[in-house]
Formats: C-alpha cells, sequence, structure tokens
C-alpha cells in the first residue's frame, strides 16, 4: 500500500489534463461559463499540480527505497514473445524535482496569462488555455514517465502542444508558419529517437528506466551487459558489438534531445517559434518542450554514462551549440530573439555538462535556468505589454523608472543568465564548466567543449545586459517608450517570484564554497539527486562514468587552486562581457556598435544562413524531387497501365474484324482449331 | 447463423432502400445500417474464439459449415467464421458504412434510393469477404464487391467518373483472374485434397502436401501461384507500382465512397494477402522476403513524396493511402508477432483514419466547393468546429500518440525490427519509418496554407456552414481513434492472439 501522496501521483499529470478538458468543451459549448476564458480552471489545476509534487518531493525523501514506481500495461498482447509495452509512473529525486519546476513555471505562466492574454482582449482564450493545460499535462506525465516508450509519447505530445501554441495567432502568415517550422524539425529529430525506441525494446525486450518486479531496467542490463557480469545477454542488430550497437542506440535517441531541446543543427524552430504568445515561449524555454530533450538525457544518464564516444559527443554539441547560439545572440534587434538564442546556449551548458560527466551541474543549471529563463521572458512580456507590442530593442530605452517591479526582477534574471556571482546562474554554469574542465585535464577531447563554452560565457555576458540596457537605461527612444502602457498585480507577482527565485536558487548548491570553506554539506541538490535509488544516484553515475569513459578528475596546483582558477576564468569573462556591453550601451544614446562588424553582423544576424539551408531542403531538394516522382508516376508508371489498356483496345479492334459473318470463314476457323487441339493434346499425350 | 444473419440483413435493407422513395432513402439506410452495426457489436461484444482462422487447433467464433454445390470430386461449401483478423474488420466495415452513410447526405442529391441500396449492398459484400472461409464463397464475395463502386464512381462520381471507374473495374479485376489463377492451381497441384474450402487448403500446404502440377514441380508452383496471388492483392492494396488506379478513383468518387475505398475495401488486399500469400505459403514469403520488403518501403516513402507534390487536398489522402499501406505490407513480411499483429492492427487504424480524413476533406468541399489548396486559406476562422476535427485527424495520420495510427506503426516497426525472416531488418525498418517526417510534412504543409493565415477562398459559391449530420461522424471517428491509441487492446489482443500460430508454426522471430 503506497502512501497516500503516491498514490495521487497520477492526479499531477490528470489535473491539468481536466483543465484541458474543461477550457476545450466549456469553451466550445458555453463559453459564458467559463472563467476568464479557462485560466482559473488552468490556474487551480496547476497550482494543485504544484501542492501534489511538492507532496511527493517530499515523500520521495521519506520513503524507503527513495522512490516510488507504479506500472500500468498500456498493451498487453498475447502469444509468445511479447514485449513489455506500458505505462508507469516513475517518483524519484530527479523527476519529483522536474515536477515542481514544471508545474511552478506552469502556474506562474498561467496568472502571466491573465495580464498578458486576457487584459489585452485577446479572442480565442479558451484555444488558449485548454493548449496550455494539454501542454503542462504532457510535460508532467514525461517527466514522470518509468520508461522510454511513454516518454516518446508524451514528448510528441508536446510537440503537437507547441504547434498549437506556438501557431495561436493563426490568422496571421507568421505564428502558422512557424508552428509548421517547429513540428516539423522536432519531428525530424523524433524520428531518430523512434528508432531508438523500437531499437531499445528489440534489444532489451523493455525500456523501463528502473527495475521492478516484472522487468530489469534497459541501462541496468546494459551496464552489466558491458561488464560481462553474469548471464544476461541481450539481442544486437546488424552485426555490431554491444558496445558499439548500445552507442547507435544512445545517438539515435539522441536525435530527439537534439530536435527538442534545439541544439545544433536543429536549432533553427526555436526563433521562429517566438511568433507565439510570449507567455507560451516562457513555459516552452523553460519547463517544457526545451527541457524535455535535456531532462531526457538525465533520466537515462545510466544508459548514456556506459558510452564513451556518445559522451564526448554531447559534451561536443553541447559545447558548440553554446557558442555558435551566443554569438548570434549578440547582434539580436528584438527582446524576445535575444532570448532564444540564450536558450539555446544555456541548454548548450547543460549538455555539455551532461557529456562531461557532470550530472548534477547538469540538473542544476535545469533547475535555475528554469527559473531565470522564464523570469526573463515574462520580463520581455511585460516589456511588450507596455510598448503595445512593439519588440524591438531600439524603440525602447529608460523603461527603468517606468516600470520598477520589471526592471529589478529581469537585472535579477540577467545577472543569473551572464553568469555573476551570487546569482544562481554563476552557480550551476560555473559547476557546469568546473565539471568540464577537471575531466578535460585528464580527457584533453573535453577541453576543446569546454574551451567552447567558456568562451560563450564573455559573448553571454555582453549580449545580456546590452539587452538590459537597450531596454532599460539610457533615454526613452520612441514616444511609446516615454509613456508605457501600465501592467497589473497579475504581470508583478510572477515577476516578483521568479525575480526572488533566480536571485537564490544557486544557494541550494554551493558547491565551490563547500570545497574552499570546507564547510560540509551546503551542496544541498547534491546530497538530493544522491539520494534515492542506487541505480539512478549520482554516485552511480559517476563511479559508471569513471569505470566505462575513464572520466577522472585532474587538477592544477592543488584542489582548491583549481576551484578558484574555474570559478574566476568564467566570472572573469562574464564582467567582461558585461562590461563591455555597460561602455557601449549604457549611455543616454547608444548607437548600433554592431554594424562596425560589417559583414560578420550580416553573417551572424542571419543566424550563418543556417535557416535559408534548411528551407532549401525542404523547398529546393525535397518539393522538386517530389514533383519529379508525381511526374514520373503520372507519365511512366501510370503511362504503361493506360498504354496497355489502350493497346487491348487497338488488338480488339483488329481482332473483331474476324467476326466478318460468312458463315464459312467461321466453319474454317472452327476446323483449325480442333485440329490444333487434337494436335497439341496428341504431343503432351504422347501419342505420336 | 448469426453472420449469415448480419449478411442477410443487410441484403435485405438495400434491397428495401432500392425500393424507398429517393427522399426518405437516406435516413432510412442510415436507419437500417445500424442493425448490422449493432449486430456487428453484440458478436465483438459475445466474442469467443482463440487461434487463427486457418491453422489446426482452433476455435472459430460464429463458425457455420454446409455442402453447397457438389461439383464432380469438389465439393463447394458454404462456410464462414471469424477470428482475431477478421472480427475487427467486421466491425470496422458496420462503422465506417453507417458513418458514410451519413455522410452522404450533403453531398448526394440525385437517385438516391439507387445510391444508398448500392452502399448497403456493398457493405454486405465486404462482410461477406471478411467472413467468408471457402474460397469459392470467398471469391463470390470479392467480385460481388466491385459491382456496386464500379457504379457508385461512375454514376455519382466527379467530371472523369467514366474514365476512373473503368480504370479501377479493368485493373483489379484483371488483378483478380490472375490471383484466381494462381489459388486455383495451387489446389489443382494438392491433387487429392479436392476442396477449396481455405483452412484444408492452408493446412495441406503447410504441411508440405504440394504435388507437381503438369510439369511444373511443387516448389516452382509455390512461387508461381505466390506471385500470381501477390500481384492481384497488391493492385487492391494497392502497392507501388499498381497503385495508379487508387488517386483517379479517390479524385472522381464521391465522399462517401471514397471513405469506403480507402477505409475498407483497400484492407481486403492486405487482409487478403494475409490470408493467402502469408499463410498459406509462409516459406515463400520468407524466402522473398528482401524484395517484398522493398516494394513496401518503396510504397512508403514513394507515395510519401507523391503525397508531397499533390495541391489537391483529396489526391493528397489518396496517396497517402498508398503510404500507410506499405507499412501493412511491411508488418506482413516481417512475418513477426507484432509485425503480423501489427499489420493487422493498422488495417484497422488507417480504415478509421482515412475514412476520417476522406469525411473531412468532404466537410471542407461541401462548404468551399473546392479541394484545391491554392484555393482557399484561413478556413480556421470561419469554420473553427471542422477544422479542429481535421488538425485532430491530421496528426492521427501523422502517427500521434495515444490515438490508432501510433500504436499500429509502433506495433509494425517493432514486429519489423526484430524480424528474423528479413535480412538487415533494422535498416529496412528505418528506411520506411521516414515516412513520418514526409507525412508531417506534406500535412502541415496544407494545413497551413488551407487552414491558416488570413480567411480568404476563390470559389464562386458562398461559403456556408457544415451541417451536423457532417460533423457527427467526424466525432465519432476521432472518439473511436482516439479509444484505439489509449487502448490498443480492444482489438489487438484478439489479433495477436490470431497471428501468434502464424509465426510460432513458420518462425519469424518474436
Amino acid at each position: 500500500m503506497a502512501a497516500l501522496p503516491f498514490e495521487l501521483a497520477p492526479a499531477i499529470a490528470a489535473l491539468p489534463f481536466v483543465s484541458f478538458l474543461i477550457a476545450l468543451l466549456v469553451g466550445a459549448f458555453a463559453p459564458r461559463l467559463l472563467p476568464k476564458g479557462g485560466a482559473i480552471p488552468g490556474i487551480l489545476a496547476t497550482a494543485g499540480s504544484l501542492l501534489l509534487s511538492i507532496w511527493a518531493f517530499v515523500a520521495v525523501s521519506g520513503s524507503a527505497d527513495g522512490m516510488y514506481h507504479e506500472y500500468i500495461t498500456w498493451v498487453a498482447g498475447a502469444g509468445e514473445a511479447t514485449l513489455d509495452l506500458h505505462f508507469g509512473i516513475l517518483l524519484d529525486p530527479l523527476s519529483t524535482m522536474m515536477l515542481i519546476i514544471v508545474s511552478l513555471v506552469a502556474l506562474l505562466v498561467h496568472v502571466f496569462s491573465l495580464g498578458y492574454m486576457n487584459d489585452e482582449g485577446e479572442t480565442g482564450l479558451p484555444r488558449y488555455y485548454a493548449g496550455l493545460g494539454l501542454f503542462t499535462a504532457s510535460m508532467l506525465s514525461f517527466v514522470f514517465a518509468n520508461n522510454l516508450l511513454m516518454a516518446f509519447m508524451f514528448f510528441e505530445l508536446v510537440g503537437l502542444c507547441s504547434w498549437l501554441l506556438i501557431g495561436f495567432w493563426f490568422r496571421e502568415e507568421g505564428p502558422p508558419s512557424a508552428a509548421k517550422k517547429a513540428f516539423l524539425v522536432t519531428r525530424f529529430g523524433d524520428y531518430f529517437f523512434l528508432v531508438g525506441v523500437v531499437g531499445v525494446l528489440a534489444t532489451f525486450g523493455t525500456s523501463m528506466f528502473v527495475g521492478s518486479e516484472n522487468m530489469e531496467a534497459f541501462p541496468h542490463i546494459a551496464e552489466q551487459v558491458l561488464a560481462g557480469e553474469g548471464a544476461v545477454e541481450v539481442t544486437t542488430f546488424l552485426g555490431f558489438e554491444p558496445q558499439a550497437w548500445f552507442a547507435v542506440l544512445g545517438l539515435l535517441i539522441l536525435g530527439g534531445v537534439v530536435g527538442k531541446s534545439a541544439q545544433f543543427p536543429l536549432h533553427t524552430w526555436l526563433p521562429d517559434a517566438m511568433e507565439g504568445p510570449t507567455p507560451v515561449s516562457a513555459l516552452i524555454h523553460a519547463a517544457t518542450m526545451v527541457a524535455a530533450g535535456v531532462y531526457l538525457v538525465a533520466r537515462i544518464y545510466g544508459f548514456y554514462a556506459l558510452l564513451p564516444q556518445v559522451l564526448a559527443f554531447i559534451a561536443f554539441v553541447g559545447g558548440f551549440t553554446a557558442l555558435f547560439a551566443a554569438t548570434m545572440g549578440v547582434v539580436k534587434k528584438e527582446i524576445k530573439q535575444v532570448l532564444a538564442y540564450s536558450t539555446i546556449s544555456q541548454y548548450g551548458y547543460m549538455m555539455l555538462g551532461l557529456g562531461a560527466g557532470g550530472y548534477v551541474a547538469a540538473s542544476f543549471h535545469l533547475l535555475t535556468h528554469a527559473f531565470f529563463k522564464a523570469l526573463l521572458f515574462l520580463g520581455a512580456g511585460s516589456v511588450i505589454i507596455a510598448m503595445h507590442h512593439n519588440e524591438n530593442m531600439w524603440d525602447m530605452g529608460g523603461l527603468k523608472e517606468k516600470m520598477p517591479v520589471t526592471y529589478y526582477a529581469f537585472l535579477s534574471g540577467s545577472l543569473a543568465l551572464a553568469g555573476i556571482v551570487p546569482f544562481s546562474g554563476f552557480w550551476s554554469k560555473d559547476e557546469v564548466l568546473y565539471e568540464a574542465f577537471v575531466h578535460g585535464l585528464n580527457s584533453p577531447l573535453l577541453l576543446g567543449a569546454y574551451a567552447m563554452g567558456l568562451l560563450a560565457v564573455f559573448f553571454t555576458g555582453f549580449y545580456t545586459f546590452r539587452m538590459v540596457f537597450l531596454t532599460f537605461h539610457g533615454e526613452p527612444r520612441t514616444d511609446t517608450a516615454r509613456d508605457p502602457h501600465g501592467v497589473g498585480w497579475n504581470v508583478k507577482f510572477p515577476l516578483a517570484v521568479l525575480g526572488i527565485l533566480a536571485a537564490v536558487t544557486g544557494l541550494v548548491n554551493m558547491v565551490p564554497v563547500q570545497k574552499l570553506l570546507g564547510v560540509e554539506g551546503i551542496d544541498f541538490l547534491h546530497q538530493w539527486l544522491d539520494a534515492g535509488p542506487e541505480v539512478l544516484s549520482a554516485h552511480h553515475y559517476s563511479t559508471l562514468t569513471h569505470d566505462f569513459a575513464h572520466y577522472t578528475a585532474g587538477t592544477i596546483g592543488s584542489a582548491d587552486l583549481t576551484v578558484l582558477l574555474s570559478a574566476g576564468v568564467s566570472l572573469g569573462l562574464a564582467l567582461a562581457g558585461a562590461g563591455a556591453a555597460w561602455l557601449l550601451y549604457d549611455v543616454p544614446e547608444p548607437v548600433r556598435h554592431t554594424d562596425r562588424l560589417g559583414r560578420i553582423k550580416t553573417v551572424l544576424f542571419n543566424n550563418y544562413y543556417q535557416d535559408e539551408f534548411q528551407v532549401w531542403l525542404a523547398q529546393g531538394v525535397t518539393l522538386p524531387v517530389a514533383k519529379a516522382a508525381d511526374k514520373f508516376d503520372q507519365g511512366v508508371i501510370d503511362g504503361v497501365v493506360n498504354g496497355a489498356s489502350s493497346v487491348s483496345l487497338f488488338g480488339g479492334s483488329r481482332i473483331k474484324r474476324v467476326q466478318t459473318g460468312v458463315v464459312s470463314n467461321y466453319a474454317f476457323l472452327l476446323t483449325t482449331g480442333l485440329i490444333v487441339l487434337l494436335v497439341a493434346f496428341g504431343i503432351m499425350g504422347g501419342w505420336f | 447463423m448469426w453472420i449469415e444473419a448480419l449478411i442477410a440483413v443487410t441484403l435485405l435493407s438495400a434491397f428495401a432502400v432500392f425500393l424507398s422513395p429517393d427522399g426518405a432513402a437516406g435516413k432510412l439506410a442510415f436507419a437500417l445500417s445500424l442493425l448490422p452495426l449493432a449486430g456487428s457489436l453484440w458478436m465483438y461484444s459475445t466474442y469467443e474464439a482463440s487461434g487463427n482462422a486457418l491453422l489446426a487447433g482452433s476455435e472459430l467464433a460464429f463458425e457455420e459449415t454446409f455442402q453447397w454445390v457438389v461439383a464432380g470430386d469438389y465439393a463447394l461449401q458454404w462456410h464462414v467464421g471469424l477470428d482475431g483478423i477478421s472480427m475487427p474488420l467486421v466491425a470496422l466495415t458496420t462503422v465506417l458504412t453507417s458513418l458514410a452513410l451519413l455522410a452522404s447526405w450533403t453531398p448526394i442529391d440525385e437517385r438516391q434510393s439507387q445510391f444508398y441500396g448500392l452502399m448497403l449492398f456493398l457493405e454486405a459484400s465486404l462482410l461477406g469477404v471478411f467472413s467468408a472461409l471457402d474460397f469459392f464463397v470467398w471469391f463470390v464475395f470479392w467480385e460481388m464487391v466491385l459491382v456496386p463502386m464500379y457504379v457508385l464512381i461512375g454514376v455519382w462520381g466527379g467530371p472523369r467518373r467514366k474514365y476512373a471507374a473503368i480504370k479501377m473495374f479493368v485493373y483489379t479485376n484483371l488483378a483478380s483472374l490472375v490471383m484466381f489463377i494462381g489459388f486455383v492451381a495451387l489446389v489443382f497441384g494438392l491433387g487429392d485434397v479436392n476442396s477449396f474450402d481455405m483452412p484444408t487448403v492452408a493446412q495441406a500446404l503447410r504441411g508440405g502436401e504440394l504435388g507437381s502440377l503438369g510439369p511444373v514441380g511443387p516448389d516452382a508452383l509455390k512461387v508461381a501461384a505466390f506471385v500470381a496471388m501477390f500481384a492481384g492483392f497488391a493492385v487492391k492494396v494497392p502497392v507501388v507500382p499498381f497503385h495508379t488506379w487508387l488517386p483517379d478513383a479517390h479524385v472522381e468518387a464521391p465522399t462517401p465512397v471514397s471513405i469506403m475505398l480507402a477505409g475498407v475495401l483497400l484492407k481486403m488486399g492486405t487482409y487478403a494477402l494475409l490470408r493467402f500469400n502469408f499463410t498459406m505459403l509462409p516459406g515463400v514469403a520468407q524466402d522473398y522476403a528482401t524484395i517484398i520488403a522493398l516494394f513496401a518501403v518503396v510504397s512508403v516513402i514513394y507515395g510519401a513524396m507523391l503525397a508531397l507534390a499533390q495541391s489537391d487536398l483529396k489526391r493528397i489522402v489518396a496517396y497517402s493511402s498508398v503510404s500507410s499501406m506499405g507499412y501493412v505490407i511491411l508488418g506482413l513480411v516481417a512475418y513477426s508477432l507484432y509485425g503480423l499483429g501489427g499489420a493487422t492492427f493498422q488495417m484497422i487504424a488507417h480504415g478509421l483514419i482515412s475514412g476520417l480524413m476522406f469525411m473531412a476533406v468532404g466537410v471542407i468541399y461541401n462548404t468551399t466547393h473546392t479541394r484545391m489548396v491554392s484555393d482557399m486559406s484561413g478556413l480556421a476562422s470561419k469554420m473553427p468546429f471542422t477544422v479542429t476535427v481535421f488538425v485532430a485527424g491530421a496528426f492521427g495520420y501523422m502517427g500521434l500518440p495515444l490515438m490508432a495510427g501510433f500504436a499500429a506503426e509502433l506495433f509494425i516497426f517493432l514486429g519489423a525490427f526484430q524480424s528474423t525472416v528479413l535480412a538487415s531488418a533494422p535498416l529496412f525498418t528505418a528506411a520506411a519509418m521516414f515516412g513520418i517526417v514526409i507525412v508531417a510534412g506534406y500535412l502541415l504543409f496544407a494545413m497551413q496554407r488551407t487552414l491558416f493565415g488570413p480567411f480568404e477562398v476563390e470559389t464562386d459559391y458562398e461559403v456556408g456552414h457544415a451541417a451536423f449530420h457532417d460533423v457527427a461522424p467526424l466525432v465519432v471517428l476521432i472518439l473511436l481513434v482516439v479509444a484505439l491509441g489509449v487502448d490498443p487492446g480492444i482489438f489487438y489482443d484478439m489479433i495477436q492472439n490470431a497471428v501468434d500460430p502464424l509465426v510460432k508454426t513458420a518462425g519469424g522471430g518474436a
């Protein structure tokens, strides 16, 4: 008999799903009965999810084995050799932490939407809140999934919801196009993910994350196989050895991660997705869709930790994406565009952390980023309300005095994003870079990824404060900026909550302080992720990366010096970037300094022509091929069919001349036929 | 007894509708179609059977046998019965027919009693195809299907209806002939079995009793018969390159006929492939697995590429059927538990989803009088309800999880990936799976252009509103698709129970 909070676990996802149904059905048939266009049911549902998540979080820490696991059959099937296709709920330290993040951000986004959507008199509110509800429900189900198949299913539903919400303003041209791109690009990644899921099920017969009485967990089976322990055997395919085959599977699953978490080269959908309502952007970037990819890697880290090549690949993709996206953020004009590229870049850090063996560090950054990025987007939303939906930063300026709550909250988020001590982003980003650095000292390949991540810190500091100064400092550059639209409590309240969280969340894991000052026990997050079942614990993962990927921590001089060096360099670069922005943009009349970059700016502004390349692939290659195939089909294949019928029609018109109507002709033919038949039978029967 | 009653009631209903006045025919036909629907649902609820209808040691539901005609050594018998493969198809037929009849009310406005009568006649023939277990009985029903279909397209179709109807009739009829010769050759090759009873023939063939036919030895005879039957059924499915009759037929056919064509008629082909080729000659199927799998992959990818090139909504859906049916072939050729099971489940899933899509396109056509993607945009602001349903259907077609298509495709992919009969099975599977990206591409493009953006329709008619009886069947279909996606076991358990003996006795991995 499970404890009460665990029995209620399905409700964590079911509540927002009910709010989706309410908004959908009541909105369709009796819209007047729907309070605030569906916002109230949504707020109540997400608040309920948040409370239940917190309750589950507490209960997990108190439970005997540190987790709760429920197993629900999806497809039983019949016959021999059935596979393990099921749903299930896994509550452990990682998933309960993520549940709290998701439900908290979703709740604040709902509240903020009252100001952003309801107060602005948008139409289609039930559709909007239905989308938010389904989005939240899908993401929560994804988070507590206990197996890869279920995770994939809700991963896809998250994609559907992003399509619905990015394309919310469907009467315009831009949003539907952006929605399509988001779904299509992530679907491309999900294709690989699905092949991976099928491969995992075919290989291990299960896709469980954690063992149960029915079946072992697949990462654990893989670990036993690679360690050569016991009599565990798996089927590999295409003649691969287990090690190589697992790496193939790992890379395939990674396809979905790269798509959803907007890593290079599948990041192109994310900046376009800014076409959606800003609260949706906050939800997508901070807590749901984009977070899903990185969370998935953390969820099955026991599998990835076995595969050194894949880890190195993850680290490189992450490091490269962090730098690549940060450079593009430097030249953008629109506030949400800057934030979009910062999201891509920050998820790059998380990937870098995971690839470098920093499971806790990456989860830490996932946590802090969720708060400061939700904050920044909602702050941007507040600015956009004030600016009457003009997003161009060059039209702003001087908003600091007009909207102090937004300003200080936004500043808190910016300091966190830039990684300035003591704001939350500093601690988590520093830990990611520290892990990459120390492991890189003994695995030089990682140092390359680390270097890219480090360089990105400078750019991050620069674009972040360029954005802050252009938006809030200096003189107002337009009439709207001189007299901005006011915002209500429903905007300020979420900003205030997140502003505080962005400032203080770093305190949950002050590892450098612990190391340098020797204060024991303040790495709470580390301890938290180390609790729970052995196979899902942080120390188990570090054993795996040590044994299988041979990750060991190196030092420069002493351990303390290494910590100081790593933190000092990254903080120094962040400050240098912020300082450069301060010099250039914190002036009454800032000018477009990036224009001096000349052609480089053009390249950056056009996102390295990545989008053009992908659009070309779709419209310049795929479509003409499809047209050619159509022509071939109409001309050749159908041509043969029609040709055959013409031939038979022609033949028929000739043969019918045999029917002359002259009896003697028929008699002749009859006799000839009979003779031919007789001869034929005779030959076959051996009469001659 | 029950199957006979089901078919007889449907036939009698058809005659009643033929004789009814035009104005009442639509409502009468729909009301009468609820009888076989209720009957099949009752049969489903009391269904108790195990094993495969054609193999020994199985227990059939509603089985009935009696002597019919004795001709020389050959006794033709009436033999019907259901197993886990045919039961879902019978249910699919009755459900889709009732909904298609409802969807006929708006577009069909002339010669109504004949139209509705033919639709019910079509239903009766289809029920016969899926329940017959004697080859001759089966073949009579198989050919009976073509007659109403030919007339329905040829009389109530679009401008090029004659061409499309004749093309469909001649092409598929020619294919039936080839298939007929193939099967009869097998029976003659069996020598003293002297029966056209499908289970008897199947068990004799699997037992290796095939002898020579004239100068042709048993091995060559098997291959020749397999090829003849495969070609015959491949036209019906249709498998690329035998598919060109399908888009023509769909484009000309009125909406309800398209629903039946895509939803049920195509499944006759894959059903027959499973019953004849893959049940009776598993050895040949496995020997030539690579070639058949190639046909499957080409159907999936090429069909999807063709759909991408179309600018008529109905043609898009028509070509995507070619692509989806390719998955069924892939599942069959994998010859594994999930492959065969998934293939059968996909017949049901695709039946519902393609019916849904044709119906949705029909509703759009009824209200806008155009189907061209370039002629309309922003429909969502004028007809939110229809568009919502269209979107749900399109995502179902893309294989969105928790909808039937995802479950079906997942089973097929699992079965194909693990197939032991297919060399490099994972590569074939991965290649075919790329279809899920292309399908998302063309449906999303089409939706973006037609449903969203500023409202605009280029047509001489005034854009109307969809009637309740137009959208109600769409909602029913969506609920069914979601129900089957959330709990595939509604049909999947019985399906897997029926395909398991095939795999067990012929071996093809899990």
